[in-house]
């Protein structure tokens, strides 16, 4: 099968519709994805009209993942989307991937470091690639979850209590609208198997005050219980690599 | 002298700086001669016993240290060392 083919083929799912979430969806379907399912509890307001870049004004109120679902429409007529207006728990994430057809992939697009967690958790132990990614002022992260690579749990452990958050610390609309289009890029590249060896289990970090962009090469944590309970790949593409 | 690639949640220790040339054989002589340089950021790195903290990756040349000699990783010079925190935001 063709990486177009696959493209086409494959189940993006989306959490989150927000600064990451929107330019991921933009960017795949840009590449060529025409499935999607988009996860997120939240309304448009007008403070994310600058960032969040489906939404106009004629949105404000409306469920995102309404309107980015509608977004789409309106971009793509033919594409499949399926809007879940809730919030994902991370008690549910087990559950919740499990449930996915095996060509899924998840973008993990939320600012829950505990959702990231279990989403990286979920995927490896139902099999399923997930692509988990971030961004704070002018910095973003983006990893490719799959079985027999560093995870993001190998890489940070844990949920941490403390960490500062685009509330807090506030984000620069590009970083954020930059790690979307990153995560949307090492989504497509797991269509690949090819690509998708280079991609997963690399963390790729940016800063864009300094201009630098590093692949950094964590590797697997001894006695990540996350690694341990790692099921073979569902994803197609992965298979033959995993 | 490495250079040492300074993440924005610890600049206000160096002043602003990006990134900072620091002296050190390997990573633990490093991380005590950049605290010694910008007291305050040694903390944030490294917890009471002296580990890396969880939510904090260390990496020199693009290689983490936990797969190296963590702390006692030689560093050259010229090499650059990353400190990489994670971050959560992206609403």
């Amino acid at each position: 099968m063709t990486v177009s083919a696959q493209l086409q083929r494959t189940h993006f799912v989306v959490v989150g519709a927000g600064g990451l979430g929107c330019p991921a969806l933009l960017g795949l379907s840009a590449a060529g994805a025409r499935r999607f399912t988009i996860v997120d509890p939240d309304v448009v307001e007008t403070s994310n009209l600058q960032r969040q870049v489906l939404y106009s004004v004629a949105q404000v109120g409306r469920a995102k993942a309404d309107a980015a679902a509608w977004a789409l429409r309106q971009r793509i007529p033919a594409i499949e989307v399926d809007a879940i207006v809730r919030a994902l728990r991370p008690a549910d994430a087990s559950a919740f991937v499990a449930a996915l057809p095996p060509e899924s992939i998840v973008l993990e697009c939320t600012d829950a470091p505990a959702l990231k967690f279990a989403l990286n958790d979920a995927g490896l132990e139902h099999g399923t690639p997930v692509v988990i990614g971030a961004a704070l002022g002018l910095r973003g992260q983006c990893i490719a979850v799959r079985r027999g690579v560093a995870c993001y749990r190998c890489i940070y452990e844990s949920a941490p209590q403390d960490l500062p958050t685009c509330e807090s610390a506030g984000v620069l609309g590009v970083a954020v609208g930059l790690a979307g289009f990153v995560m949307a890029s090492a989504a497509v590249s797991l269509c690949d198997p090819q690509q998708a060896a280079e991609t997963t289990g690399a963390l790729l970090a940016f800063e864009l005050g300094a201009g630098s962009m590093q692949t950094l090469r964590p590797r697997p944590r001894e006695r990540c219980p996350a690694c341990a309970a790692a099921q073979p790949s569902r994803f197609p593409p992965l298979q033959a690599s995993a | 002298m490495a250079t040492v690639h300074i993440p924005p949640a610890l600049r206000k220790y160096t002043q602003g700086k990006e990134e900072v040339s620091v002296d050190g054989g390997n990573v633990r002589d490093l991380l005590g001669n950049l605290e010694s340089n910008y007291p305050g950021i040694g903390e944030r790195i490294v917890d009471d016993s002296g580990a890396v903290r969880r939510f904090v990756n260390v990496f020199v040349a693009d290689e983490d240290i936990r797969f190296m000699d963590n702390l006692d990783t030689s560093v050259k010079d010229g090499d650059e060392v990353s400190i990489v925190p994670a971050i959560a935001g992206g609403r």
